[in-house]
């Protein structure tokens, strides 16, 4: 009896082992901890650091002696900087299990983690919503150029998107600063700034909503603008090389409608290569982007991260990168298990 | 070419027709001026070198051409039942209504011929759907027992995608869905040659038992000679978008008349013949971009006279419906 619980258990094990989804999470887990732990080296070889720029800020912005301005920085800071890197990282990683992101040097006292709750929801709802709209109109557009190829709208499309997606996004969002913001004054640039304007109350109202994305359209518009033109180029460089396959032909033989085969045959085959770029988009989702942020003075994670880089926040910097390693792991994890259900000739875990 | 042996009246014509490409250098004439008929019930080959045109006269019966082809001129007549259908002049719906329904067509590459993410059952109803007229349970029931006639376990190749059967399988599972709306004609082009010998074979054997068991006309387009022997009623060889001979498989086996058809029988290799040395044919295919003067053939064939370079030969009679493109043959 024993013997045959004990072969079970074994057994169960042993499935539980082999299985595609533990051999990802577990490599998931690993990769997790190598990048938390590079992180935690590489930010610290950064030149200078917290104490150091705040008592510059300190002299530079109230005219404090040095000594004065380190007096202050010390009694505000609690941090052990002496201590042996390698305590440092131990005290870090235990804190870690305990689910204790620590807290930040600058702003005293706050948790990591009630910081990134409270801005990664802007984050994730600027990025998101660019996503969404850039990978459909993306992947509609695509397929409309590779239906017309040759033609104006296409070879017009093709430019625009070669054009588009080659110019780095914090390059645009500058762009639309200056001359929508500053120059043309076409947008009430100042009054965006935030993720919502003052006093406003959090809920379900149209007041909020419209607010909301009142204050996250620059950021969106020059996501979309900068996304668009690669989901074009893709979606109809896949388009057309679905186009000429055989299947294509033999269903038109086969007297399909129209609609059947640029749906099922064609688009279905032709977006299937987009899903791992999309799986990856959406772990950097997390990521936000720290330039556009800071470009529009968006409250959101990315403006977290670039303000605490700027700061030395070691404890803010590393658990806003941790999240964003989290994210990127699962997404791909996400990947892997959603593609093998897309396509029946790839098995999870062969990718 | 209107008498032939067969005594039932046409299904398909086509008369004069002409089909061309454009491309970088020019326009491809790819069929030049056929005019041939498929009998009721009849098996018809198409034999000839990859370029003869064969596989543009086979889409263009389903109004497929590829990409940059057209009809330059001709007609292309469906008389199922008595009244006559210009193929070419129907509408867009209706020809999509009319493919697979009349004409079925099995493609050479049966290997992709399926979207990959679908299983069998759903391109079947796929298909169905698209014509209606059947319900579900039927196009089902329908579709197992195709299967089944074909020899596959149908029960389990219904469920399965495409990836997971092999060439062969792959090559039946089309024939049987080819055979799903009760087309007229079914057109084969190149049926076995993606395939291994063996697999060949067996599809010969199916493909003599859906001759001999279903009322249809069918049309091979292929270069294999054996497959032609096997299977068809007449043969026609093709050179250069046109037809050079065309007549019964005996009488194009055993006493073919056009150099071109000599070269192609002697060209292939017997297993269990007499020994002999395998003939090639000198030179290759003209470019049917700039076609040479007078018989397309003379370039490679040793039977050529000055009148072969000045003037194109007629199609004329030599023989019980065996029609022939070659002065030097009559």
């Amino acid at each position: 009896m024993a013997r045959q619980m004990r072969e079970i258990i074994w057994r169960t094990i042993r499935a539980i082992s082999t299985s595609v989804l533990f051999t990802r999470l577990a490599k998931g887990v690993m990769t997790v901890f190598v990048v938390m732990t590079l992180t935690f080296f590489i930010i610290r070889l950064m030149p200078s650091n917290p104490i150091e720029i705040y008592i510059n800020q300190l002299v530079s912005q109230y005219g404090m002696s040095f000594q004065e301005a380190k007096n202050m920085a010390a009694s505000l800071f609690s941090i052990d900087m002496d201590a042996p890197l390698y305590v440092q990282y131990f005290s870090y990683l235990g804190n870690l299990f305990r689910g204790d992101l620590g807290k930040s040097f600058l702003s005293q006292g706050t948790p990591v983690s009630s910081m990134i709750a409270q801005f990664l929801p802007w984050t994730l709802f600027s990025v998101g919503v660019s996503l969404l709209i850039s990978f459909s109109l993306g992947i509609f557009l695509g397929m409309t150029m590779a239906y017309r190829r040759g033609g104006i709208l296409d070879n017009s499309l093709s430019t625009f998107a070669s054009f588009v997606s080659s110019i780095p996004n914090y390059l645009v969002g500058i762009l639309f600063l200056v001359f929508l913001g500053v120059r043309w004054k076409i947008v009430p640039i100042m009054a965006m700034r935030g993720s919502t304007s003052p006093g406003i109350q959090p809920g379900f109202t149209i007041t909020f909503v419209k607010d909301v994305f009142f204050h996250a359209t620059m950021p969106i518009l020059t996501y979309v603008t900068t996304a668009i033109g690669g989901w074009m180029l893709t979606m109809k460089n896949s388009t057309v090389s679905a186009l000429g396959e055989d299947y294509v032909t033999v269903a038109k033989a086969r007297g399909l409608r129209e609609r059947t085969i640029t749906v099922s045959y064609v688009g279905r085959n032709a977006i299937l290569p987009l899903f791992t770029s999309l799986a990856i988009s959406i772990g950097f989702i997390i990521g936000g982007s720290p330039l556009i942020e800071s470009i529009f003075v968006y409250k959101g994670i990315g403006w977290v991260l670039w303000s605490s880089i700027s700061t030395r926040d070691y404890p803010v910097m590393q658990g806003v990168f941790l999240v964003i390693t989290i994210s990127v792991v699962m997404a791909n994890i996400l990947a892997d298990l959603l593609y093998s259900k897309l396509d029946p000739r790839i098995k999870a875990g062969q990718g | 070419m209107q008498a032939t042996a067969t005594k039932t009246a046409p299904i398909l014509s086509t008369r004069d027709l002409w089909l061309e490409y454009s491309n970088r250098r020019g326009t491809v004439k790819a069929v030049r001026g056929i005019t041939i008929d498929l009998y009721r019930g009849e098996s018809l080959a198409l034999i000839g070198e990859s370029g003869s045109g064969k596989t543009t006269l086979g889409l263009s019966l389903i109004r497929l051409l590829p990409g940059s082809g057209r009809v330059r001129s001709g007609s292309i007549l469906y008389e199922p039942d008595g009244r006559t259908q210009d193929i070419l002049s129907m509408s867009e719906e209706a020809m999509r209504r009319f493919r697979w329904q009349e004409i079925a067509m099995v493609f050479q590459s049966a290997l992709n011929a399926f979207n990959p993410v679908l299983r069998i059952w759903d391109q079947i109803y796929d298909t169905v759907k698209a014509h209606d007229g059947m319900s579900k349970q039927e196009a089902r029931k329908r579709g197992l027992e195709l299967l089944k006639m074909l020899q596959l376990d149908p029960e389990r190749v219904i469920r399965s995608y495409p990836h997971e059967l092999s060439g062969g399988m792959r090559q039946r599972v089309l024939i049987a869905v080819s055979l799903l709306l009760n087309p007229k004609i079914l057109i084969l082009d190149e049926p076995t040659t993606a395939l291994d010998i063996l697999t060949q074979r067996n599809i010969i054997d199916l493909l003599r038992k859906i001759k001999t068991e279903l009322d249809l006309s069918m049309v091979f387009i292929s270069h294999d000679l054996s497959l032609a022997a096997e299977l068809a009623d007449r043969v026609a060889t093709m050179y250069a978008g046109s037809v050079v001979e065309i007549g019964p498989v005996n009488d194009m086996f055993y006493r073919p008349r056009h150099p071109y058809t000599v070269g192609l029988i002697k060209a292939v290799p017997t297993v269990t013949g007499d020994y002999r040395e395998l003939f090639s044919i000198p030179g290759s295919p003209p470019d049917l971009v700039d076609l040479p003067s007078g018989c397309k053939f003379h370039e490679r064939c040793d039977r050529a006279t000055k009148r072969c370079h000045e003037e194109e030969p007629e199609l004329v009679p030599v023989g019980d419906g065996h029609y022939v493109r070659c002065f030097s043959a009559t």
